[in-house]
């Protein structure tokens, strides 16, 4: 019994920190994303991470937790890895701890949170069922994917997979065949993120 | 890496280290045109998947997990359960371990394949349900099977359902229920692959018997000294057949074949197994209500 209990503990604890920085991405009326706040840009403002595919070519709208809705910068996106990085006016904000490349195991228990048909901050559970590569179309040709058994649905883009530490291993980002989720790899994201938070990399060069 | 005061990372490392160990004896076997499927080391130069993903007879192979690729050849095949052995030109470094018992419903497992050179695959559900004795539509009895909700992801047949040390609880295929995914237990499939490895096919007993089944007569539990409600009534023995010489007659009730209550036909299906072709066995029958035994030398089916 102590065994679970702990067990289930220390779940609740892992999903309590991811959520303080899950935000929800509406980049069209009709349908929403999740996002992830992954630390400060500069003073007053925070960096948020999401799928490009949520944008849908707009600058979105961020809700926090709180339900507080912040003026929004784009500041880069790149579609072979689907991934966006936004700027919101908002300080102090609690950040996601993003994994490295070290540790990725097969078989490790993952959380996925996101807003699945537009539930807020609704939880899956499964394992890392594979480390993959997916063929792009961009100058990559190829790119790691993290694929999970976690049940992933539209609304759980851009939202993150966990591991039992409650390191961001994952942004979730596609669904193929029904039932495979498919996560871009925290360290492409933070690599990603890093890239464009450069002083060098200014926002429209992120276009090109 | 390990944080083991952590009880959650402990859990989540712990089906990481099943993954690895059972994933280390989980190999790519390359025996159809399309994609490739998984099996499970059983014996260092035997391997054990699902027969319908062994579409050819010769240049097979299995790729292991540290990335090398050895040459084998059909050492036996069973349509009937969807079992296959190859048999590995060299001896693979690590061999699966099967389960001491049989799984729960409701307990953590894990389903594992090797379906690319990417490295091993995993999927993580419970046991559903328990189920059995089934005909399969290739005509075969599976006496036991296990349901999950894993996801069988596309090359899994063949592969281990491993349970959260990484034991072999069973091979996984969706050869056997028109495409749905069953595990068969390892506590049939292991004899059965041993079986298939020194005979190339399973051999099962034959009687020469066309029965159906039906409720015993009033008077029948005295006559066994048991309480059994049903038995099969014999239609048709076949002239010469192991039956015929045994002495069985049109008009008998088979209740008991070599100490196992009969009651049914899968049942006698399931305890005709091959160990017994050749063997004198008793045969329980009812006949004029009265209780005998006769000695049946269990021929084979081909």
């Amino acid at each position: 019994m102590d065994a679970i209990n702990n067990i289930l503990t220390a779940m609740g604890d892992v999903l309590a920190e991811v959520q303080r920085s899950l935000v929800m991405v509406q980049g069209r009326r009709d349908s929403a994303g999740a996002g992830l706040l992954i630390g400060p840009a500069g003073p007053g403002a925070t960096l948020v991470l999401t799928n490009n595919h949520v944008l849908n070519g707009r600058t979105p709208r961020v809700i926090l937790p709180s339900a507080a809705d912040y003026a929004v910068e784009l500041l880069a996106r790149d579609p072979e890895i689907d991934l966006a990085l936004l700027r919101i006016e908002a300080a102090d904000q609690p950040a996601a701890r993003l994994a490295g490349r070290d540790g990725l195991r097969v078989g490790q228990l993952v959380f996925a949170v996101g807003h699945p048909w537009g539930q807020r901050n609704f939880v899956t559970a499964g394992v890392l069922s594979a480390l993959a590569e997916a063929e792009t179309r961009g100058p990559r040709r190829r790119v790691p994917v993290l694929r999970t058994d976690a049940a992933l649905a539209p609304g759980n883009s851009g939202g993150p997979l966990v591991n039992a530490a409650g390191e961001v291993i994952g942004i979730n980002t596609l669904i193929v065949g029904g039932d495979q989720g498919v996560a871009i790899p925290a360290y492409l994201a933070a690599e990603f993120a890093a890239a464009h938070t450069h002083p060098a990399a200014s926002p429209q060069e992120a276009f090109v | 890496m390990s944080q083991t005061n952590n009880p959650l990372i402990a859990f989540s490392d712990a089906m990481a280290d099943a993954v690895e160990k059972a994933g280390a004896a989980t190999v790519l076997v390359n025996a159809r045109q399309r994609m490739p499927a998984s099996g499970v080391v059983f014996e260092p130069t035997l391997v054990l998947t699902a027969n319908h993903v062994v579409e050819r007879d010769s240049n097979l192979n299995v790729l292991l997990a540290d990335g090398s690729q050895i040459n084998a050849s059909l050492a036996g095949r069973d349509p009937a359960s969807d079992l296959a052995v190859l048999r590995l030109e060299r001896p693979a470094p690590a061999v699966a371990q099967p389960a001491s018992t049989d799984g729960r419903v409701g307990q953590l497992v894990l389903a594992l394949g090797r379906p690319s050179s990417g490295g091993i695959e995993a999927s993580l559900g419970v046991i559903s349900a328990a189920g059995g004795p089934a005909r399969t539509h290739r005509g075969g009895l599976l006496e036991r099977y296990l349901r999950t909700d894993t996801i069988p992801y596309p090359g899994f047949s063949g592969g281990p359902l491993v349970d959260a040390f990484g034991q072999v609880l069973g091979i996984n295929t969706s050869g056997l229920a028109h495409g749905a995914a069953i595990t068969i237990p390892a506590s049939l499939a292991w004899p059965l692959a041993q079986s298939l490895a020194q005979h190339g096919r399973l051999r099962r007993g034959y009687l020469g018997v066309r029965s159906q089944p039906v409720e015993l007569p009033s008077g029948a539990e005295q006559a066994l000294s048991r309480s059994q409600s049903t038995g099969l009534l014999l239609v048709g023995v076949d002239h010469g057949s192991p039956a015929g010489s045994a002495g069985l007659m049109v008009g008998d009730i088979l209740v008991g074949l070599a100490g196992h209550t009969v009651s049914d036909p899968d049942e006698l299906l399931g305890y005709l197994t091959g160990d017994l072709v050749g063997q004198a066995t008793p045969v329980e029958i009812l006949r004029g209500g009265q209780r005998m035994q006769l000695s049946v030398t269990v021929g084979e089916r081909s």
